[in-house]
């Protein structure tokens, strides 16, 4: 389990976690202004809410609403935990 | 006057649409309902009001955005309605500040305003029009709150228009770092106008949150989907079918013979009686029979869409369809096609991925849909006479094995690529209206039996025509002389390689099912209620059982192309 000032990428997170977003590197540039677009900016606060059954993607809450995203895209997301 | 509805991706922009109108468009609880603009005028003015499809920015990167896009900034409307979630304010301001650069006078509708009490939020809309420059006001389009209001403020007078400019953010290669740093500002302006208008109160753990403890627990999630679906498909296809099948079919046996009868006494001749019994009665009739077993399924697949289940289903199965190539949206187009291929087909449009939507369009029409079931109930009621139930159902996971195979075969030789994104909102659960679900399934219901009373019906026609007369134009002919059976052995040794045999009945059942699948059921009826004795029709049957998995396969009607 990450710990409080950690950083890391989003997906090493835990459900319950909050981080802050660092930066976002993600290679696709449609992908990535698609989040963008969607509020997943530099500075947002995100948290882990559910995980599919899987194991992948992983359900996130930003700015009050739920997105389902793949582990893959947010490996490429850094962030500073802080709960 | 023009006006547009814009708004994200499942923030109720078709509930105000039909709210404004009294249209009924589609409704659906995941995001990426409306695919196409759909166009009504505003009750009690002569307003032409756009629907637009759900979008979060107007840059220029898919097909919704592209069209939502050419409408704001190239179509000159007078006013937008900028529907924004309530309960989602902050990602929702986004496109509000784009819409509010176009220069074109936006109205800010704050919707499911009944439900901030119940998320322990409220909301300073006064505050908000000062810091936004737009007016506010606050609706539920599913309850009809605040649509006079609404009305009235687009009613107002405008000033004079303003040309249009397209902000240069949103040209098509503007650098990525500078687009960041502008979202960036946007959103940091956004923070601000929320921090100032929303006070919130804590809330208790949302009763999505719960249920999706369940739904979407480890051991759970996967267990609880396939009972749901077989039940959706046992209930519809197994249970109810065999029951209301047999009940529908005998009456309409019965009124046959009725209507036969009054004929016969009416003096009408022998071939109209022939045709009107053998051939509309029993034709259409035989299609009509199915009629209950589509308002089950289509009342299944109507409450899946609306309560928010079905974005569940589609984070359920990402991880399996991203092997195969597709993502976990490829699973929205497939179950809708259980009910049409059309609206499934058009649902692909949600998949971001072109190669991923290319395929799921190919694959949609493998579903058996609901045109198939009349189909696979007959042969199943005929194979497996006391199980038909869990034999159609099962035909499902039939149709998602071969779903599978094709798949892989497309994604090794045609599209090479690897599934690269799954991006999706994940709704709450919403308790389906029931209002809204009985005008849908009616709509779907009363679509089949119009095509009963139209394709169908100059179908059986023609049939019953080609199987009563001779190449010599006469009546009443024995049936292995018809015209119909003469045109079927002559082409019957092409299919012989996948009916299994030489049948000219078969085979013309077969090419009907090219038409319209449900005619299949039709000329089966007709050719079986004119054969002279019982085990002339029932020969028709008596072809291997992978007729009937051929058809639950024949990929396409008529109607999907």
């Amino acid at each position: 389990m990450k710990t409080i000032g950690e950083i890391c990428s989003l997906s090493e997170l835990k459900i319950g976690q909050t981080a802050v977003v660092k930066s976002i590197n993600i290679t696709n540039k449609n992908v990535k202004r698609h989040l963008l677009d969607m509020g997943l900016t530099k500075g947002t606060k995100v948290s882990i809410k559910k995980i599919a059954p899987m194991g992948d993607p992983i359900d996130i809450l930003l700015r009050g609403y739920e997105l389902a995203i793949r582990k893959a895209d947010l490996k490429q997301i850094e962030v500073e935990v802080i709960q | 006057m023009k006006v547009g509805l814009v708004g994200n991706q499942n923030s109720g922009k078709t509930t105000l649409f039909n709210c404004l109108t009294g249209m009924n468009a589609k409704i659906g609880n995941w995001p990426g309902v409306t695919i196409e603009k759909k166009v009504g005028t505003i009750k009690g003015t002569k307003h032409e009001i756009t629907d637009l499809p759900g979008i979060y920015s107007l840059s220029p990167y898919s097909a919704e955005e592209e069209v939502s896009r050419n409408f704001v900034f190239n179509e000159n409307p007078d006013v937008i309605i900028n529907i924004v979630d309530a309960t989602c304010l902050e990602r929702s301001l986004f496109l509000t500040t784009q819409l509010l650069e176009s220069n074109c006078k936006v109205i800010v509708a704050l919707n499911m305003a009944d439900k901030l009490e119940e998320k322990g939020l409220s909301i300073d809309e006064k505050k908000m029009e000062e810091m936004l420059g737009a007016k506010v006001i606050k609706i539920s389009a599913l309850k009809e709150i605040g649509i006079e209001e609404l009305i009235k403020e687009i009613n107002k007078p405008l000033k004079s228009k303003q040309n249009k400019v397209i902000p240069q953010y949103l040209s098509k290669d503007y650098e990525l770092e500078k687009y960041e740093e502008i979202v960036n500002q946007k959103y940091s302006f956004i923070s601000k106008v929320v921090e100032n208008c929303i006070k919130k109160k804590i809330k208790p753990e949302a009763i999505s949150d719960k249920l999706d403890k369940i739904l979407l627990n480890r051991w759970l999630a996967f267990p609880i989907f396939i009972i749901i679906m077989f039940l959706i498909y046992y209930l519809s296809v197994g249970i109810v079918g065999s029951f209301t099948v047999d009940l529908v079919g005998d009456s309409i046996g019965s009124f046959g013979e009725y209507i036969g009868k009054l004929m016969q006494n009416l003096g009408a001749s022998e071939w109209v009686n022939s045709l009107v019994v053998d051939g509309i009665i029993a034709g259409v009739g035989a299609v009509l029979g199915f009629v209950p077993q589509l308002i089950i399924l289509f009342t299944c697949i109507s409450l899946l869409e609306t309560t928010g289940y079905m974005s569940r289903i589609s984070l359920l199965l990402d991880k399996i369809f991203r092997k195969i190539g597709l993502s976990g949206k490829s699973l929205i187009p497939f179950i809708v096609g259980s009910g049409c291929s059309v609206p499934g087909i058009m649902g692909t449009r949600i998949i971001e991925n072109e190669d991923e939507r290319k395929m799921t369009t190919i694959l949609t029409p493998f579903i058996p849909c609901s045109a198939k079931l009349p189909i696979i109930a007959l042969f199943a009621g005929y194979f497996f006479p006391n199980s038909s139930g869990i034999a159609s159902s099962s035909l499902y996971f039939f149709a998602i094995v071969v779903i599978i195979i094709s798949a892989l075969i497309m994604k090794k030789f045609v599209f090479k690529h690897t599934s690269n994104t799954y991006i999706s909102e994940l709704p709450e659960y919403k308790l389906p209206s029931a209002k809204y679900i009985l005008k849908d399934v009616f709509d779907k219901v009363m679509a089949f039996i119009k095509r009963a009373g139209t394709t169908i019906l100059l179908c059986s026609i023609i049939v019953w025509f080609l199987l009563s007369f001779s190449f010599k134009m006469e009546y009443g002919v024995d049936i292995e002389e018809s015209i119909l059976a003469g045109i079927g052995t002559k082409i019957s040794w092409a299919f012989k390689p996948i009916l299994g045999e030489n049948s000219w009945e078969a085979t013309v059942s077969a090419l009907q099912g090219l038409v319209a699948k449900e005619q299949v059921v039709s000329s089966m009826a007709v050719i079986n209620g004119l054969a002279e004795d019982a085990s002339q029709g029932s020969q028709i049957f008596a072809s291997e059982r992978s007729i009937w998995f051929l058809h639950s396969i024949i990929s396409i009607c008529f109607y999907g192309i």
